[in-house]
């Protein structure tokens, strides 16, 4: 499965692992990884992403919306530098906390 | 060489196949033969034989006259491979045993009664 | 004796041999199956009933006279064209080299005699399902194969609704130089181009997500905003915040629209560029031959509530010939046979290798090809230089009213204070009071630039209290208009009062424009001194104002501007 999801034991931060390309492929699977979930603390898991197209920009933006827009805390973890570049020219660090 | 002349459970399921069109088709069966035989006996070349009784084979079988269909096998396959020296004694031996089946063939019939052919042909 | 039941709907089976007998009994046989019989006597006769009755399926008897099996087999397949009519050979031919005969010519099963009902049911069955399962295929293939004229028809419909709108810009600017697919909206590309109304030039190279047509929904709300403001004379900022408002307003969460907006001013020889996820664009000066790359600083439109949206532009000096040439990221991301992307290092290559700069399009054209092997069709590529202004000719506008109806007598004032000073631009207010006097229609580019000057001079240099003398080099732009934007962000005293008259004057009329400051003011004397000096970044304004309006000068210290316009009849 290319999409993992992980719950942390005291139930406050889910993990979302991507594997693979990151596309618009994967859209079902990723929503369903988090649509029926109050969430607190999410943290999407790239190191096993290959590549991320604009439609992956999309599901991040469905799923910052989905758990409180502005208010939301997600982090965006272990993207490769290809991933990170693509991240940066459409300067969406300025919504998600990128490393 | 089997030795069943007319296979009792074919006879019995053609019964059961064609109902009212059993004498018919015994009838059919049994003038065919006759034209197949006379196709044996006059037959020229190797070729003429060989599809005369690969056709005799084939309708023998689906009547259950076994050791016929057998008969007519082995003429196939000298037919075949060539080896015609002597073959008049196995073209005897068909006859022959046709002529053995064709009264049981005749009783079966008119065990079933006589029937109307409603085969619609092309 | 088993009785086999009919499992499956009645077929209409053609069987061919030439044995009377077999014929009769097979004939029974599939009947009392529950189907519909034809019989032939050979291979001649299957053929011809074949084509006038068109059963379903066949069983052959592959040595026939006249026509063997084989021959009416093969004839058969080829009048059943791509509908499957399954065949099945009757036959007791042993050796293989018979049965592959049996294939070749089509035939798809064998049954041996003496026949079985059974195994003749079970492969009537078998084959009929196939028979089925090729109807479906084809019966889908042709629902597809419509689908995409409707959707193809679909788009053509959409083009033109698009290119209905798209054309009012101006992208046949002698200045303005493109390559795109006419597809490219359908890759969600677009490109808007237009001139304001004192004869800048906004344009816009836009990417949507997505493909088609949603993508290309997302376009005519955009251009519509673009095409409207910039006529009015809005500036990109606010142009900007419209946009990306409207598009967060319609276009679904994960739907957004990476742009880049710039606004080329001839007169002031300045470009101003807003970027939102597009590639990097690039400001080619011809003099030094340097090429400064226009980064992406924003999100994508659509993305940013209207009250997180960033709108701050960054401004550079330009000089005549130098050109910004932006992208999409079609470029970029051509793709070799082993899946490498062109990148951005190889356009630098490019870029460093390029001698002409007029054929710019063809080296990078040239380079996409030698690297892919083949031109892609979802490039777009735009590339706008800066020309002395009198080689343009902005299109008049168009008034909608027809004239008889029109103020001719009256005065306005309006002071402007430190909290509007920061978010209202009040120019396109202004431009569209006075354009209800028909006499100015015609000088209506000369009025918005003198209006837009002797405002940005009262604001920045007045209120702010800017030198626009840091405006000699390139990083002096950045720090005047870093400057400019910090201190407009702190104000909070200040007023910038616009005065306006209008009076009839003969067959036509005059109109005074009064623009006062809070500022310092400045020496008024020593800036008239100064000779016209086309080359220098600075200073141009007063030159300006005083070329396009009539009567122009200064009092109260520079801290009152005063100009004129007059018009004669209309004829």
């Amino acid at each position: 499965m290319s999409v993992v999801s992980q719950v942390s034991p005291d139930g406050q931060k889910l993990t979302i692992s991507v594997k693979g390309r990151f596309d618009f492929a994967k859209h079902q699977e990723f929503r369903e990884s988090y649509e029926s979930r109050d969430l607190a603390e999410v943290v999407i898991d790239l190191k096993e992403a290959t590549y991320l197209d604009s439609s992956a920009l999309g599901m991040l933006l469905l799923l910052r919306d989905h758990a409180g827009g502005d208010d939301s805390d997600i982090r965006v973890v272990n993207s490769s530098s290809d991933v990170r570049k693509i991240l940066a020219i459409s300067n969406f660090d300025k919504l998600f906390d990128i490393s | 060489m089997a030795d069943i002349h007319l296979d009792p459970d074919v006879l019995s399921a053609l019964r059961d196949v064609m109902e009212d069109e059993f004498s018919t088709l015994i009838d059919t069966f049994l003038a065919d033969s006759e034209q197949r035989l006379r196709q044996l006996t006059v037959a020229g070349d190797a070729t003429q034989l060989l599809e005369a009784a690969h056709s005799f084979k084939g309708s023998s079988s689906n009547m259950g006259a076994i050791r016929l269909a057998a008969l007519c096998h082995d003429l196939e396959q000298r037919s075949k491979e060539r080896n015609l020296s002597g073959i008049e004694l196995l073209i005897a031996d068909i006859t022959r045993e046709f002529a053995l089946i064709r009264p049981l063939y005749e009783d079966e019939r008119t065990r079933a009664g006589s029937a109307i052919a409603t085969v619609r042909p092309y | 004796m088993i009785a086999v039941q009919a499992a499956l709907e009645p077929l209409t089976i053609l069987i061919a041999e030439d044995s009377a007998a077999d014929r009769l009994l097979l004939s029974s046989i599939v009947r009392r199956q529950g189907h519909q019989v034809l019989t032939a006597a050979n291979g001649a006769e299957a053929v011809e009933a074949f084509r006038q009755e068109r059963p379903q399926l066949v069983l052959m008897d592959a040595m026939m006279p006249v026509m063997d099996g084989f021959e009416a087999a093969r004839q058969i397949k080829a009048l059943a064209g791509e509908t499957l009519v399954p065949i099945i050979f009757l036959t007791s031919l042993s050796e293989s080299e018979a049965l592959a005969r049996c294939l070749e010519v089509g035939g798809d099963d064998f049954l041996a005699k003496p026949y079985n009902q059974v195994i003749l049911a079970a492969k009537i069955k078998a084959m009929d399902r196939l028979r089925r399962l090729q109807e479906t295929v084809l019966q889908q293939r042709d629902q597809i194969a419509r689908h995409h004229d409707y959707l193809l028809n679909e788009q053509r419909v959409a083009k033109a609704v698009f290119d209905k709108v798209a054309h009012s810009g101006c992208l046949n600017a002698p200045n303005i130089r493109y390559l795109q697919s006419p597809y490219a909206l359908f890759n969600g590309d677009l490109l808007l181009a237009a001139f304001t109304p004192a004869g800048d030039m906004h344009v816009l190279l836009g990417d949507f997500t997505g493909h088609g047509l949603p993508a290309a929904v997302g376009a005519m709300p955009l251009a519509e905003v673009f095409y409207g403001m910039t006529a009015k004379g809005y500036g990109l900022a606010e142009t900007l915040r419209e946009m990306n408002a409207k598009l967060k307003r319609i276009l679904p969460v994960d739907m957004f629209c990476c742009a880049t907006l710039l606004s080329l001013s001839f007169q002031r020889q300045s470009v101003e560029v807003w970027n939102g996820g597009m590639p990097d664009g690039y400001l080619h000066s011809i003099a030094s031959g340097e090429r400064t790359p226009l980064k992406a600083r924003h999100l994508p439109l659509g993305v940013l509530t209207p009250q997180t949206f960033d709108d701050r532009t960054e401004v550079f000096p330009m000089a005549l010939g130098d050109r910004v040439f932006l992208l999409s990221d079609g470029v970029i991301d051509t793709c070799d046979v082993n899946d490498q992307l062109f990148g951005v290092e190889r356009l630098q290559q490019v870029f460093a290798a390029n001698r002409q700069p007029d054929a710019l399009f063809e080296d990078i054209e040239q380079a996409l090809r030698d690297f892919r092997g083949e031109a892609r069709d979802d490039v777009s590529m735009v590339e706008i230089s800066l020309l002395d202004p009198n080689l343009l000719s902005p299109p008049a506008p168009i008034y909608s009213d027809s004239g008889q109806s029109c103020p001719l007598d009256w005065s306005v004032s309006f002071e402007f204070r430190a909290a509007t000073l920061k978010r209202f631009n009040p120019l396109p207010y202004l431009l569209q009071l006075l354009l209800e006097v028909h006499g100015l229609r015609t000088q209506s580019g000369a009025l918005y630039s003198v209006l837009a000057e002797l405002y940005s001079n009262a604001l920045e240099h007045g209120v702010l209290g800017l030198n626009s003398s840091l405006k000699r080099d390139v990083a002096g732009f950045a720090r005047y208009y870093q400057q400019r934007n910090a201190r407009l962000e702190a104000l909070e005293d200040g007023y910038v009062r616009v005065h306006l008259q209008v009076t009839p004057e003969g067959e036509g009329g005059c109109l005074v424009i009064r623009v006062e400051d809070s500022g310092k003011g400045f020496d008024v004397e020593r800036v008239m001194a100064r000779p016209v000096d086309p080359v220098r970044l600075s200073g141009r304004g007063v030159s300006l104002i005083r070329q396009l309006g009539r009567n122009a000068h200064w009092t109260d210290d520079g801290r009152s501007a005063r100009v004129e316009f007059f018009w004669e009849a209309l004829a």
